[in-house]
């Protein structure tokens, strides 16, 4: 997150409520150009970038979570207002720009009136004015200004009008402050009093009663209709502006049903999951064959040489080993992304709110365990939403569980040896079930340890469910994209670099001390010999010393030395195993698919010693057990650390989640043996 | 005294008081629950609980035992 910004730049802060459109205005100013970490679901850190050249304005924008208050509930909400009274890295912001929905005008004005009060240098983007016009309204943007006594700036989210006019009052806010000395805000208490919140909404409406006037402008027969409907409404406390969003009440109707609710979220969840299966399928296929190709011409090129080897087997292989799976982490992400635009989220969070907090969960867990099927690590920062500690804790200690998109190379590859590719109809149905298994597995262990918990800890049970559910609006498809691109960037950037040293480490460990055995190579083909060759190397090689430590572990899960340091390799990240295998079982000798030609040579595999055949359906199945349970990710790990705050969560989940996945490994392979599977 | 726990799908009332001593009534005060204002059920969730009410312009979701401390006139 370390960005070199000039420090004499002039520091701008967004805040606002959630939905108030305060992230499309941070788009707009920074271009989509900017350092984040920024996942959807929630905006859990800041993202930094300068304002666009276009605007002509040098300054930095920080954009932070949404904040509905100064007094934070949870700690998502702390990373927003600490950054406002002094971010660790910028410090004091020169100004902040808050964002205020015109049809929301009197929450939204909460925040503000706090804002002002702690002496900030305020000025207002108010969005959302059409809305107030198509309920025929207006409101007087100047008069709000003087009320307030800051600057209000009118901008429209969908076309970008008013950004540059808000840029201007900026500069000239900030030209004009710069001549005295820069105040520090002030922190209130106050703020925490009922009394002084209640007076607080008192004056703000009776400022959204003068600013918000009926347009005579507006259409004749929309306003008969309103009209209508206010004298049902009608009530003097409530300005008749604020009406609901008709469509949305509608949509929830069915969306929140009993039966069609339920029906409608766990298609959801189906086809958002076979949608990553299917969807990325024919592009991972292209990147693998891509990869293949690469791997085998640099062979011919560079010749069977040390380092030809090193850049077709190690590195080639190990970067085609991160790319492949690319698609399926960009899909998941825009997904996820256009549910949350849409504002279905927000919806699938109130649905299973309450089953989730049967097992000490809480609604707002949703979301968190929904992108734990992208990766943990995004997964376990988007817990800072939850503000009760507990449930946060506990959704952190399952997310592991989730099925990550890490996996799914490993799960596409030992799939593929079970069913032939004609038959892959068979292999996403037990993808499918995986996923099913793996939500199952995570409950009931959160299940568990909540009521054990419960017993240790006798903690008071402030579990609390307030979420806006927005409107349904249309997603904007370009803005979700770039969105999804910039996680997939960050995604590809941390893990990248891990799995290509590793899978250097493993070539080395494969490759070294180099040995050149003396075959005898008569009455073989080629490539007979060339593969008898290879795999005389390897029994000699520093892989092999190391796995025969590994070997007596190995054993009693029907496995060998191969897979279990291709396991201890994939305790750096899960998909390494995958190219861990490759790098073991050669498979560069041919054009085909890595894949392909790597699920031949897995089959031919047998264990040393015995000639049992190493991977049959029994031992493939207790693979995918293993990687169903176990948390093999170094990544995860430290992320836990950092959330928790000690190392004692993230050692409780690498033991427990190890060791239950190797004894419900033993238990799969042996019991499908009893049962007389091979 | 009725709370907004207890309203009928698609009834109305007018809040009178929040009851201070919930952990969370600060929250629901600043969500914009305050006295005076009209609120309406305007959704229930599949399993009952949360409720969904409409109030100053928006839908909030709160759990049923949360809107037990609002109390209407």
């Amino acid at each position: 997150m370390k960005t070199i910004i000039l420090e004499d730049l002039p520091l701008i802060t967004l805040v606002g409520p959630p939905n108030s459109g305060k992230t499309t205005l941070f788009n707009y100013l920074s271009g989509q150009n900017y350092k984040t970490v920024n996942y959807p679901g929630a905006t859990v850190e800041y993202s930094i970038s300068k304002i666009q050249k276009k605007f002509n304005f040098n300054a930095n924008i920080l954009d932070s979570p949404g904040i509905i208050s100064l007094i934070p509930n949870s700690p998502d909400e702390k990373v927003s207002v600490d950054s406002l009274y002094s971010h660790p890295m910028y410090g004091v912001p020169d100004l902040v720009i808050a964002t205020v929905d015109a049809s929301q005008l009197s929450r939204h004005l909460l925040l503000v009136r706090q804002l002002i009060e702690s002496e900030f240098n305020v000025v207002i983007s108010l969005t959302m004015t059409d809305i107030l016009q198509r309920k025929g309204y207006e409101i007087s943007s100047t008069l709000l200004g003087q009320k307030l006594g800051c600057a209000v700036v009118v901008i429209d989210g969908r076309t970008g009008s008013g950004v540059e006019e808000l840029i201007r009052t900026v500069e000239k806010n900030i030209e004009k402050t710069k001549l005295s000395e820069k105040k520090n805000p002030i922190v209130r208490d106050t703020n925490l009093d009922v009394k002084y919140l209640l007076s607080s909404f008192k004056e703000i409406e009776s400022i959204e009663k003068e600013v918000i006037t009926l347009t005579n402008k507006s259409d004749k027969n929309i306003n008969l209709k309103k009209a209508n409907k206010q004298l049902l409404v009608l009530n003097e406390t409530i300005p008749s502006a604020n009406q609901l969003d008709q469509p949305t009440l509608k949509i929830d109707r069915i969306l929140l049903h009993k039966v069609w609710g339920l029906v409608v979220f766990f298609l959801i969840m189906a086809a958002t999951f076979t949608s990553i299966f299917w969807l990325a399928q024919p592009i991972m296929e292209l990147v693998d064959s891509g990869f293949g190709f690469l791997s085998y011409e640099a062979i011919n090129i560079l010749g069977n040489t040390w380092y030809g080897n090193l850049i077709a087997n190690g590195i080639i292989s190990g970067t085609g080993a991160v790319l492949v799976f690319v698609p399926q982490i960009l899909i998941l992400f825009l997904i996820l992304g256009l549910l949350e635009d849409t504002g279905y989220l927000a919806r699938g969070a109130m649905l299973i709110d309450k089953p989730l907090s049967k097992i000490g969960l809480n609604g707002r867990s949703f979301v968190p365990m929904l992108s734990g099927f992208a990766c943990a690590i995004p997964a376990i920062l988007s817990t800072r939403t939850i503000p009760n500690k507990r449930e946060r804790l506990l959704t952190i200690f399952i997310i592991p569980l989730m099925s990550c998109s890490a996996r799914l190379p490993v799960y596409a590859l030992l799939l593929a040896f079970l069913f032939p590719a004609d038959k892959a109809w068979i292999a996403g149905l037990v993808l499918a079930g995986i996923y099913v298994l793996s939500i199952l597995s995570s409950v009931s262990i959160a299940g568990i340890v909540n009521k054990f918990k419960n017993k240790i800890i006798n903690a008071e049970d402030r579990s609390s469910f307030i979420l806006e559910l927005p409107a349904y609006r249309k997603p904007k498809f370009s803005m979700v994209l770039s969105n999804s691109y910039h996680s997939a960037k960050l995604y590809f950037k941390k893990a990248g670099p891990i799995i290509l040293v590793l899978s250097t480490i493993m070539w080395f460990l494969t490759y070294f001390p180099d040995y050149n055995p003396k075959v005898d190579t008569q009455n073989l083909t080629k490539d007979q010999a060339v593969e008898l060759q290879s795999s005389v190397r390897l029994e000699h090689s520093y892989a092999s010393d190391l796995g025969k430590f590994i070997q007596p572990v190995m054993s009693p899960i029907g496995m060998d030395w191969r897979v279990g340091v291709s396991l201890i390799s994939a305790f750096a990240a899960r998909e390494v195993f995958v190219s861990s295998l490759a790098m073991i079982f050669k498979v560069t000798d041919d054009k085909a698919t890595l894949q392909s030609s790597m699920l031949r040579e897995m089959r031919k595999a047998t264990i040393e010693g015995t000639g049992q055949r190493l991977f049959t359906p029994a031992t493939i199945a207790g693979l995918i057990v293993f990687f169903i349970f176990a948390l093999q990710c170094v990544s995860t790990l430290a992320v836990s650390r950092k959330e928790t705050g000690s190392w004692r969560m993230p050692a409780i989940q690498f033991f427990m989640f190890t060791i239950l996945a190797y004894v419900f490994t033993f238990i799969t392979v042996n019991g499908l043996r009893i049962l007389g599977v091979p | 005294m009725k709370t907004a726990a207890e309203l009928k799908f698609g009834e109305s009332g007018i809040i009178g008081d929040i009851d201070a001593s919930h952990p969370s009534s600060r929250r629901i005060l600043e969500v914009g629950f305050t006295p005076g204002q009209e609120i309406q059920l305007v959704n229930v969730s599949a399993f009952n609980d949360p409720l969904a009410f409409s109030v100053r312009g928006t839908i909030i979701a709160i759990r049923k035992n949360e809107a037990s401390c609002i109390k209407l006139i």
